[in-house]
């Protein structure tokens, strides 16, 4: 998850539970059928995670992107990592060598060496695979240095060898982590590309809240170039896509993963900013007249109260919003907006899209129990998907900072029918575990029949420590998608145990049979959201 | 946090004694419309009491931090929220130490609680929220010799 649930944890019990791993001795189970073995993980990938860090003195927020190549036997030939830890960063750091396992279901571990300039050190992920040309990952480093967590993935890059020419095109982006001043930011937009040249640039940020009093985009160039202060820039910007790059007066590294996704890393000026430009393609509504889509949304970030996030969904005719539900937790408080035993019928629902900036558009609703009604920015990348800022005026500024996805709800009524096949899952937020509240990711896969999970999965919780293998169990009631006249939507429980056992509830909306955005919404001590993804 | 910080966060706190101490009002539930809401300094109080227990993981919401404390109008819940951040400042909240917390509520739920952003015990004070009430990380708390180290993380 995007990465601004901050509150963070004891560094000495930190520091213990890390080291001691919290695993417990359980063996583990044989190796688990499927189809993906060492060579489903063959070439170059692109990752990123979004985290916390604990160096022996603080745990400070932490985002990573970098590059590795994998050769299909088990081995890492090669690959170079960026890391931003509170506006610190660590940059063009080469990936000397490491491994990776994968067994049947998809699942395994991932270690990459780092020849850095405090001398050779190796960062460990559990990873699952939802194909061979992707995954989704959490960090899970315990070493002498330092230990780290945090929840990303991983994208095999095509079309190298790679130039700053490589990006082509118009790209909408959302970056997401902290200002100069460690304050929660998130800025969504969209740019063109060309020959290394950004033009056309427009942006909707929410900056510590502070937000115009109408969504209002602001214009910005920029540039894409080779790194001329890494010493194998040349060969990094053609082997692994890294360059650097200037977007409206902030400096970031960049990853090419293609022509259709670059993922970029702040470098100056102490923000923390991390997220990924996608390809807009020629499938977006060209005006609010042509919108005729349900979409499914998930956004996460700060509030006043602590972490927070929404997950729902709406229905768009032209202007026209209906069939609008929103599950929020706020801090573990939570709120139903619509639906099934919500607070009433939302008024004022409405969208628009800008006739000036492709893909752009404010979304509205009013929940009649809340003071101000929702506001969101989106942009669009295609017909079915987008990046979304919640942008909710208070009476001082936005209400919080939050932003994340934006996907078509189609192929429903989803039942056991279509809900069916294997999973990968991952979570991320905050939990208190051990009587501190602290981040917690979650990465796993599960197998879905009729509606009942079965899998495996690792978290990682500082005061909790890594655990590895936990048996998932569970189930998904399909209540509806959420389009039915009484607003029904689907839930899912999920049972972990090692050395005990425990259940985690969530609200789910299921964009298609192959991805679903999910929330917890019970549980006063957690607050987590993430994705269920098919794998192919 | 440095001397000269400590005693400008004092001052303005004592200043704040001519605004009104919130009452236990705080605890009173909150008019339902104001639930989606955003920090305002011009709300701010501050609250006078004696802690009666200091939680670092509350289960009542919101998630983090908390601490009871009895003023002359009641007790009231005071969200403090990032426990790490009193470690960082070597600060500590025990029950029967007298403190003045200058923050303000806000809606949780169908309840309000007392958001807290300065929490201060004698002379030294600690900052726990910015000033658009996002609870601040124990990052803002590192000397530069930590930010530097930060340089090395991987």
């Amino acid at each position: 998850m995007k990465r601004l649930l901050l509150l963070l944890a004891s560094a000495a019990a930190l520091w213990t539970a890390a080291c001691n791993g919290g695993g417990g001795t359980v063996v583990p189970p044989p190796p688990p059928p499927g189809p993906f073995g060492l060579n489903s993980l063959n070439g170059t990938y692109a990752f990123v995670t979004n985290g916390e860090v604990f160096n022996g003195a603080a745990v400070t927020p932490l985002a990573r992107v970098g590059s590795f190549t994998a050769n299909g036997t088990g081995g890492i030939t090669g690959g170079v990592e960026d890391v931003n830890s509170a506006g610190a960063t660590g940059l063009a750091t080469p990936i000397t060598g490491g491994s990776y396992t994968v067994t049947g279901d998809g699942r395994g571990t991932l270690t990459l060496n780092l020849n850095s300039p405090g001398g050779a050190t190796s960062i460990n992920f559990a990873i699952v695979l939802t194909s061979n040309t992707d995954g989704l990952m959490i960090d899970e480093t315990s070493t002498n240095t330092q230990t780290s967590t945090g929840s990303g993935n991983f994208v095999l890059q095509t079309g190298g060898p790679f130039t700053v020419a490589s990006a082509s095109g118009p790209y909408v982006f959302d970056f997401s982590g902290l200002d100069g001043t460690g304050a929660p930011d998130s800025i969504v937009g969209e740019f063109n590309a060309s020959g290394g040249v950004i033009t056309a640039g427009v942006q909707d940020e929410n900056d510590n809240g502070n937000i115009p009093a109408t969504p209002t985009p602001v214009s910005f160039t920029g540039v894409l170039a080779a790194d001329p202060l890494d010493p194998n820039g040349a060969a990094d910007l053609s082997n692994f896509g890294r360059g650097i790059a200037t977007l409206n007066g902030i400096n970031y590294v960049f990853y090419l993963v293609g022509g259709n996704r670059i993922r970029f890393l702040s470098t100056t000026g102490g923000e923390m900013l991390a997220g990924d430009a996608v390809a807009q393609n020629n499938t977006i509504p060209a005006n609010t007249a042509a919108l005729n889509t349900s979409f499914v949304l998930i956004v996460s970030g700060s509030s006043g109260a602590g972490g927070v996030t929404r997950v729902g969904r709406f229905t768009a005719h032209g202007a026209s919003v209906t069939n609008v539900i929103l599950d929020t937790n706020n801090a573990g408080v939570f709120h139903l907006t619509g639906g099934t035993g919500g607070g009433g019928a939302v008024t004022g629902a409405s969208i628009s899209l800008d006739a000036v900036n492709p893909g752009r558009g404010v979304v509205t609703f009013k929940d009649p129990t809340l003071a101000v009604p929702f506001t969101f920015v989106f942009y669009l990348s295609s017909a079915s998907n987008g990046v979304i800022q919640d942008v909710s005026q208070g009476n001082q500024g936005a209400t919080d900072v939050a932003d994340g996805s934006l996907a078509a709800q189609t192929s429903g009524p989803f039942s056991s029918t279509n809900i069916a096949g294997t999973y990968a899952l991952n979570w991320s937020g905050l939990s208190v575990q051990n009587g501190v509240a602290d981040e917690e990711d979650f990465v796993g896969q599960a197998t879905i029949s009729n509606l009942g999970l079965t899998g495996a999965a690792d978290t990682f919780q500082f005061q909790n420590g890594i655990v590895t293998d936990l048996v998932v169990g569970g189930s998904i009631t399909a209540g509806g998608d959420g389009t039915g006249s009484g607003g029904a939507r689907n839930t899912m429980s999920v049972k972990l145990t090692k050395n005990g056992s425990s259940t985690v509830n969530f609200v789910v909306y299921v964009a298609n049979p192959g991805l679903a955005f999910f929330a917890n919404n019970q549980g006063a001590t957690r607050v987590v959201a993430g994705i269920l993804k098919l794998q192919q | 946090m440095k001397p000269t910080t400590q005693k400008r966060i004092a001052a303005l706190m004592f200043l704040s004694a001519l605004a009104l101490c919130l009452p236990a009002a705080a605890q009173q539930s909150a008019p339902i419309a104001q639930r989606l809401q955003s920090y305002d300094l011009s709300r701010e109080v501050f609250l006078v009491g004696s802690v009666v227990k200091f939680d670092p993981a509350s289960a009542t919401p919101p998630i983090g931090a908390h601490v009871l404390l009895q003023t002359s109008s009641g007790q009231v819940d005071v969200h403090i929220g990032n426990a790490q951040l009193l470690k960082a400042n070597h600060f500590e909240l025990n029950p029967g130490d007298n403190v003045r917390i200058v923050g303000e509520s806000l809606a949780s739920g169908d309840t309000a609680i007392f958001a807290a952003r300065i929490v201060q015990k004698g002379a030294r004070a600690v900052v726990l929220r910015n000033t658009k009430g996002f609870l601040l990380t124990a990052a803002s708390t590192l000397s530069q010799d930590q930010k530097d180290a930060l340089r090395g993380v991987r």
